[in-house]
């Protein structure tokens, strides 16, 4: 069976380690496919939308002013956050891949982290799909992630999931 | 990725009758497994549990030992013709070590149960793919175990399309 290998492997990370154990774990103990198309991880981070992240609302414009009037410095700032937030992410995902010979690409979308991913294993017709989970709280075993969760439910693929060893 | 694990693993792949099983089970083989000698794989099969009849049962019949000893042989025959099949499918490894295990009960706390005392490295499941309502009176043992186990699952779904060509290389 040396013929076989994966040919586009997805590994979603986010801000936790877990995802980023997820990513050394699985650049440990998958086989890629050598012969070409050689096969690929493509690193993907899911974004949330500036609106929901950021936490907090903005207070509406008192005295009866416009109400769905945006204060473009203010979505800016939320938004240019985001971004050196996933930029840190990222740097630190393909520091973790630097030393090895693999063959990744990174991909960042936008959106609700359990669509996107299934959105974009779809898209990219991936082989396998990588997540971490995390666990919360005193009944940390008794669930899973509700983004892993929803994957691998709604994925047509195989996936992966690791949880943090402890 | 291409280069020697240099730790030994073990590998849980856990098998029953039906296709899901076995495509995960040769899925698992061409992507997962090493062709070195560090990998174990273990194939477990949960048969059903026995179900416990008294002699005699609410309508009045007797059920019979001569009944209830074939019903056991008719079990363990299933579990010996899902081992042989999943042994067929790993034939071809040449430098992987395989063991069967049989167990009995509810496949959901066998399959924990077993990963966590043989201490694996991973374990691999077929899903059946249940929609919404199945999965609501059946459950789900690849979610259940996803949940419990703390190593890492690898969950592979059977494509619902005709077998792509990745998978007809299998046999």
């Amino acid at each position: 069976m040396s013929g076989g290998g994966l040919g586009c492997v997805i590994v979603a990370v986010d801000g936790g380690e877990e995802s980023m154990n997820a990513l050394r774990w699985a650049l440990k103990n998958l086989k890629l496919r050598s012969t070409p198309p050689e096969g690929s991880l493509v690193i993907l981070h899911v974004q949330s939308p500036p609106s929901i992240s950021a936490g907090l609302s903005p207070g509406a414009i008192p005295f009866g002013g416009p109400s769905d009037v945006e204060v473009p410095a203010f979505t800016a700032a939320i938004v240019a956050h985001q971004r050196r937030i996933t930029d840190a992410i990222i740097a630190h995902a393909l520091q973790i891949c630097s030393d090895t010979n693999v063959n990744f690409e990174r991909k960042v979308v936008v959106g609700d982290p359990k669509e996107k991913v299934c959105e974009v294993v779809e898209e990219l017709h991936a082989d396998l799909l990588v997540m971490g989970s995390r666990t919360f709280g005193p009944i940390k075993r008794m669930f899973l992630g509700s983004v892993s969760n929803y994957c691998t439910n709604h994925v047509q693929c195989p996936v992966i999931i690791v949880k943090d060893t402890n | 990725m291409a280069d020697e694990a240099a730790r030994e693993r073990k590998i849980m792949v856990a098998v029953d009758e039906g296709e899901e099983s076995a495509y995960a089970l040769s899925w698992c083989l061409k992507n997962v497994v090493m062709e070195n000698d560090k990998d174990t794989l273990l194939l477990l099969y949960a048969k059903p549990p026995r179900a416990m009849y008294s002699a005699l049962d609410g309508t009045g019949y007797l059920f019979s030992t001569d009944i209830m000893a074939t019903m056991e042989k008719y079990s363990n025959e299933v579990a010996q013709c899902v081992m042989d099949k999943a042994k067929r499918i790993c034939k071809d490894l040449k430098y992987v070590k395989v063991e069967c295990m049989v167990d009995h009960g509810d496949p959901r706390d066998v399959i924990c149960e077993m990963a966590e005392k043989l201490k694996v490295d991973m374990v691999v499941l077929g899903s059946h793919g249940y929609g919404v309502i199945k999965r609501a009176f059946l459950g789900s043992v690849s979610n259940h175990c996803a949940q419990n186990i703390n190593c890492p699952v690898l969950i592979v779904k059977k494509p619902k399309a005709a077998a792509t060509t990745t998978t007809s290389s299998a046999n």
